[in-house]
């Protein structure tokens, strides 16, 4: 049958369209207003060419955020990403009950982050909260603290609001390890591959490419991730909390630097083409199969 | 037909687009200052637009419907206010910013304690009222000096107060009583060793809190910067002060610390203002700073116990010192038309005159703007303590505005962010008190 390719452009434009109205015009307008002192209350915008992004190379506040928001995507692409590849592993068999499993593990990513903050904020209140009150109940009264307070726990206290939660991850890649053909499961049983061997040998390699994608979306995730974190914390104490866009966010509200602002948000962005190229490099996502 | 369906698709996915586009278009028309709407039925009332956050649950908003309705009615055929609700004070400020931002103000904007002033006067945007007040005596006549100081610049008048805000602090008769604590401290001195002495029976002196800005935390704060000495008092007085590194509020801090390490719950830390209303409000703490408006809490059966308001005092700060400021009041801001100007300065003088501040105070226990308005019985009679309160606080020596309208905007979260590093020792008074010498830097 013959393909009529000139259909394609006239299908694709409204979408091409929407992308470069909705995305890239504002991508554009974000860079260029970088390279101006632009401020709420200033007269007009001033080119000032890199000196914004002079002071952010500067700024200890940006370095720190840097770090943090490094250091979380870190964790969100591995810890994050393998726990849910693993319940996926556990679940793919069909033992009983997977499918209430695989709805229930799914109800923490349906909850939106501002209720999960508020939830969290409780459940580490120094006070009253859960985790506290169940330390003090098995006489560990000398391990409790202001979880989300104290500089050496609120990195990692943040951290928990967010990292044991792979329901996506677990629905994504079950739905591909669902999908692989019975028979290359069944040669790999004749040929005596154990559970184990199988999974590991037959059935991850099938799924790189999912997992591949899933840590890109855990990847931008990290670096969207601001409402959990401003609701918990609000990036203290000090910085110790603060990642890149809640630095942006903090930039834009206090200071009313639209420029500055948006020179972190370049930062940003930049930062996310970067950490999807080495993830789509390395897990071989747009590769061929054969 | 084929070819025909594919176009007439690919038409209708192009037009769906755009008609999200247009319905936004038309819904912001309906919010917009001008009268386009309805032209022949109100071609004469210029229709002045007015987003506010006190509605809903706001203390105020049955005072502001109340004025809208009275204003409305007294000017009838000439000028409508159409209320704009936008539920919480920082929506409403991000909302003011934005409009700021797009060089579309609504008319009238309340500044409240948001330093909104400053911000749209930057952009040349404000209204000067100065021919508008001194040509109306009982309208001048509502100005105190302080409130000529806070409304105005550069000797020109560009807004008007309906709300004073004298704040001092609040604390439990009973639990003082436990404690054998028969009146509030005069000195800093007796305060702390009133509460030594509340933490011996085994109850916390003080509601503090660190989050949004540490609002009831930085009222102790400035109150002993205030009380240090001629140059504390001074440094209250001065509106965003730079430099933070003054002897004064190094050794002010570190009380603070003090307060935060020995004086107050776990979860002050971190806490925000309903964490220290409610530990005051169960009984759990003797004390906390906060301004008349609470007063109304105490009777609130939702928020504490019955016969809970009948055990609160009310103070002045240790070394006779009293938070006394007019809040930021209404202005106006430059519109294209003259009419619907001087329609928004009718509104500004309405919602700031006498009657409007005495309803203010009779609805909801707000404390007037200008001293010539009295108390009257019926807001004596809702509001006894307060009655106690204002009657204490004109005998308080020394007054300025608090630290959170004075300070920079940008200070506001670094003081909730390092007031936790203050509690846990990471830094000491001075390493806090750099911290915001630097950050009000980053204004210059």
């Amino acid at each position: 049958m013959k393909i009529k390719k000139g259909w394609i452009p006239v299908f694709l434009f409204p979408a091409v369209a929407l992308f470069l109205l909705i995305y890239l015009v504002p991508l554009l307008i974000v860079f260029t207003t970088s390279l101006f002192d632009y401020r709420l209350t200033g007269q007009g915008m001033t080119f000032i060419g890199f000196s914004n992004y002079l002071r952010l190379f500067q700024d200890p506040d940006f370095y720190q955020a840097f770090k943090n928001t490094v250091i979380w995507i870190i964790i969100h692409c591995t810890i994050h990403v393998a726990l849910g590849v693993i319940i996926a592993l556990m679940l793919y068999k069909k033992p009983r009950g997977w499918k209430f499993v695989r709805t229930v593990y799914m109800i923490p990513n349906i909850i939106s982050n501002a209720a999960m903050g508020m939830i969290f904020l409780n459940i580490f209140n120094p006070t009253y909260g859960v985790l506290n009150s169940i330390l003090k109940v098995i006489g560990l009264e000398h391990l409790t603290r202001n979880w989300l307070m104290d500089s050496a726990t609120a990195f990692p206290s943040v951290t928990m609001t967010w990292v044991l939660f792979a329901g996506y991850t677990t629905t994504l890649v079950l739905a591909q390890a669902l999908s692989i053909d019975e028979s290359v499961l069944e040669a790999s049983r004749i040929d005596g591959a154990t559970s184990f061997q199988t999974d590991v040998f037959v059935v991850l390699p099938l799924l790189k490419k999912m997992i591949g994608t899933t840590m890109v979306m855990a990847a931008t995730y990290m670096l969207q991730m601001l409402d959990l974190i401003y609701i918990t914390t609000g990036g203290g104490p000090g910085k110790t909390t603060t990642n890149l866009p809640l630095l942006l966010y903090g930039v834009y509200k206090s200071e009313n630097n639209y420029g500055y602002a948006n020179t972190i948000g370049v930062i940003i962005v930049i930062m996310g083409i970067v950490v999807m190229t080495i993830i789509n490099k390395a897990m071989k996502v747009n590769d061929e199969d054969y | 037909m084929r070819k025909i369906v594919a176009l007439f698709m690919t038409a209708l996915l192009l037009t769906s687009f755009m008609v999200g586009c247009g319905n936004e278009n038309n819904s912001q028309d309906t919010t917009s200052n001008t009268q386009e709407e309805n032209p022949a039925e109100n071609s004469n009332v210029v229709v002045i637009n007015y987003p506010t956050f006190q509605c809903g649950v706001n203390t105020a908003a049955g005072v502001v419907a109340q004025l809208v309705e009275e204003f409305n009615e007294e000017y009838a055929g000439k000028y409508e206010i159409r209320l704009e609700e936008i539920p919480g004070d920082a929506n409403y400020v991000d909302k003011i910013k934005v409009q700021l931002g797009t060089d579309n103000l609504p008319p009238v904007i309340y500044g409240g304690g948001y330093n909104l002033l400053d911000l749209v006067l930057a952009k040349d945007m404000v209204v000067d009222l100065t021919d508008a007040v001194e040509s109306d005596p009982e309208w001048k006549a509502l100005y105190s000096d302080i409130a000529l100081e806070t409304n105005s610049r550069d000797g020109k008048i560009y807004a008007s107060s309906v709300e004073g805000s004298v704040v001092g602090y609040f604390y439990n008769k009973e639990l003082f009583d436990q404690a054998g604590i028969d009146d509030p401290a005069k000195t800093w001195d007796e305060f702390f060793e009133q509460c030594e002495k509340l933490k011996a029976v085994g109850i916390t002196p003080l509601s503090l809190d660190t989050a949004d800005s540490a609002w009831v935390t930085q009222l102790w704060w400035g109150a002993i910067v205030g009380t240090a000495n001629e140059d504390g008092l001074e440094f209250m007085q001065t509106m965003n002060p730079t430099d933070y590194n003054t002897p004064e509020m190094i050794a002010a801090v570190e009380k603070v610390q003090k307060m935060l390490q020995e004086y107050t719950t776990l979860d002050a830390i971190g806490g925000k203002y309903e964490h220290a209303a409610n530990n005051f409000l169960s009984g759990q703490t003797a004390m906390i700073a906060n301004g008349p408006w609470m007063i109304g809490d105490f009777s609130d059966l939702t928020k504490t116990t019955e016969e809970f308001a009948d055990k609160v005092g009310c103070a002045v700060y240790p070394g006779s010192f009293i938070y006394d400021a007019p809040i930021q009041g209404y202005f106006v801001t430059k519109q294209d038309d003259p009419a619907l100007e001087e329609a928004a300065i009718a509104m500004v003088k309405f919602f700031t005159s006498k009657h409007a501040q005495q309803l203010g105070l009779e609805m909801q226990g707000m404390v007037p703007a200008s001293s010539t308005v009295e108390i009257t019985n019926a807001a004596q009679e809702s509001y006894p303590l307060l009655a106690d309160f204002l009657g204490i606080a004109a005998e308080a020596e020394k007054r300025s505005d608090n630290m959170q309208s004075t300070m920079y905007p940008n200070l506001l979260d670094v003081v909730s962010q390092e007031l936790p590093r203050l509690y846990s020792n990471e830094i000491d008074a001075a390493a806090f008190c750099e911290i915001l010498t630097e950050s009000a830097a980053k204004n210059q």
